[in-house]
């Protein structure tokens, strides 16, 4: 059986710890009216070769 | 099982629940069931506040998926293990119809072209090879896979959250070497589309899923006598449709239909199939970080898509939002079970401990290697008519039949 407060604690670190890396961001920071802060809302890097963001085997030295 | 008369308080929101539940002559968990539901509209307020509305719907779309998982037993391991030990195919099975079913709906979308779209294609080589040879391993350890991981843990598993953390730290590892992998024999991404058009992909993809259906299927009944029809089944038990929707347990065949269209929503809202491993990779490099590494010494943190990841918030990164709406969809579906920490009172042993530390590990380093996990990489990449993910579930089967032979060396069960 689970503890209450236990669930509540977790759930609350991890916010914490969302919320510490977000403070921290470019986003954040373009939010909060810095106009020359580079966000990244669109991640996704169509010129790699996987979805990880990988070079293609064949482009490497 | 919780008990529900402590489970129910005297907040008037967990009497509503728990009104509603005697109506309707459902057992649920009315504290774990607001607490998600809380969870759900802090964390979507935030990520609509702070960024997009297509963040917010792709972090929804996770929390169902999560519930989907959940409430389907959608475990892959399990459905492996399954056919390398008992010879009972229905779970493989079941996958085999839920790829088949995301190739139907996905490789049209992929071979439109449309601009800002790309598919889950990887390069073929000993990187993939080792790297889901050693995920199928890993996953047999460790008792769940990439999605498996997520959603037990969501659903208070504690031993899974042990294989989350070793996920994590094998999956940074994992960064720090791909560089050098990817150096070793290997290809660029092939892809079916690419060869052979929408529709030749289409049927090369399913004349394999029909060979490998029928294969495994002949396994069972050679085995048992007869087949077991429960991957195909639509009708829920005998609790009802509206009650099973609710609390469980779905049928497979409600697990697939959800999951293939959720694959096919996140590669048309975010533009790439969803995966789930790289975000673990990523929380892992972030918690680095903040320790003082500099994690740009490392080849892979210099690559475009993990530099501007590692740069910016986890709330713009579509992996990581999915997986946090995952994380709470099954916590809110394991209240309406009312099975949440349906394990806890179960003290860890070490050698189950020990295995979840192995598997997490092997898990996370493999899934760098192979470009992902059992939805990244095998759903997502067969899916996608990558021939990636073919090799990946070969690799990583081979894998897991090591794995299911290590298991009783750590006190697992079958």
């Amino acid at each position: 059986m689970y503890r209450k407060h236990r669930v509540i604690f977790a759930l609350l670190a991890i916010f914490a710890l969302i919320m510490v890396d977000h403070l921290h961001s470019p986003t954040f920071a373009f939010n909060t009216g810095q106009g020359n802060a580079r966000t990244s809302l669109n991640q996704l890097d169509v010129g790699a070769c996987a979805p990880c963001g990988a070079p293609c085997p064949s482009s490497r030295d | 099982m919780s008990n529900l008369t402590e489970t129910f308080s005297s907040n008037p929101a967990d009497a509503l629940v728990k009104a509603e539940a005697k109506s309707t002559g459902i057992r649920i968990d009315g504290f774990v069931v607001l607490v998600a539901l809380i969870g759900l509209g802090l964390l979507g307020t935030l990520i609509y506040m702070e960024t997009a509305p297509f963040l917010v719907g792709l972090f929804f779309l996770g929390g169902l998926l999560g519930v989907a998982l959940y409430h389907g037993a959608f475990g892959f391991t399990a459905g492996w293990r399954n056919l390398i030990v008992k010879k009972e195919s229905a779970g493989l099975r079941a996958q085999l119809i839920l790829i088949a079913l995301a190739s139907l709906l996905m490789i049209p979308v992929l071979g439109s072209g449309q601009p800002g779209m790309v598919g889950a294609v990887a390069p073929v080589g000993l990187s993939l090879i080792v790297g889901s040879f050693l995920f199928g391993l890993g996953m047999q350890l460790g008792g769940g896979c990439g999605s498996g991981t997520l959603f037990t843990v969501g659903a208070g598993n504690l031993r899974m959250t042990v294989t989350l953390i070793f996920f994590i730290i094998g999956s940074l590892v994992g960064t720090f070497h791909l560089p050098w992998w990817l150096d070793r024999p290997g290809t660029d991404p092939i892809s079916l589309i690419s060869g052979f058009g929408v529709t030749g992909a289409l049927i090369v993809q399913g004349i394999a899923l029909l060979a490998v259906y029928l294969w495994i299927r002949k396994v069972e009944q050679k085995s048992h006598g007869h087949v077991s029809h429960a991957d195909i089944q639509f009708r829920p038990g005998e609790k009802g449709w509206g009650a099973t929707l609710l609390t469980g347990r779905w049928p497979f065949m409600w697990a697939v239909v959800v999951l293939a269209v959720g694959n096919l929503l996140t590669l048309l809202i975010s533009g790439s199939p969803w995966s789930i491993t790289f975000a673990f990779g990523l929380w892992g490099a972030k918690v680095a970080q903040a320790f003082g590494m500099d994690m740009s010494q490392y080849e892979f943190w210099t690559w475009d898509f993990p530099a501007q990841a590692l740069r910016d918030s986890v709330l713009v990164n579509v992996t990581s939002v999915m997986n946090f709406g995952l994380l709470l969809g099954a916590m809110l579906a394991a209240g309406l079970a009312n099975n949440f920490n349906a394990t806890g009172k179960n003290l860890p042993q070490l050698k189950p401990f020990l295995a979840a530390i192995i598997g997490g590990l092997l898990m996370g380093y493999g899934a760098r290697l192979g470009f992902g996990c059992n939805v990244g990489a095998f759903f997502s990449g067969i899916a996608s008519a990558s021939l990636h993910g073919w090799i990946w579930f070969a690799s990583a089967f081979l894998g897991s039949i090591i794995g299911v032979k290590l298991r009783p060396k750590f006190s697992l069960p079958d």
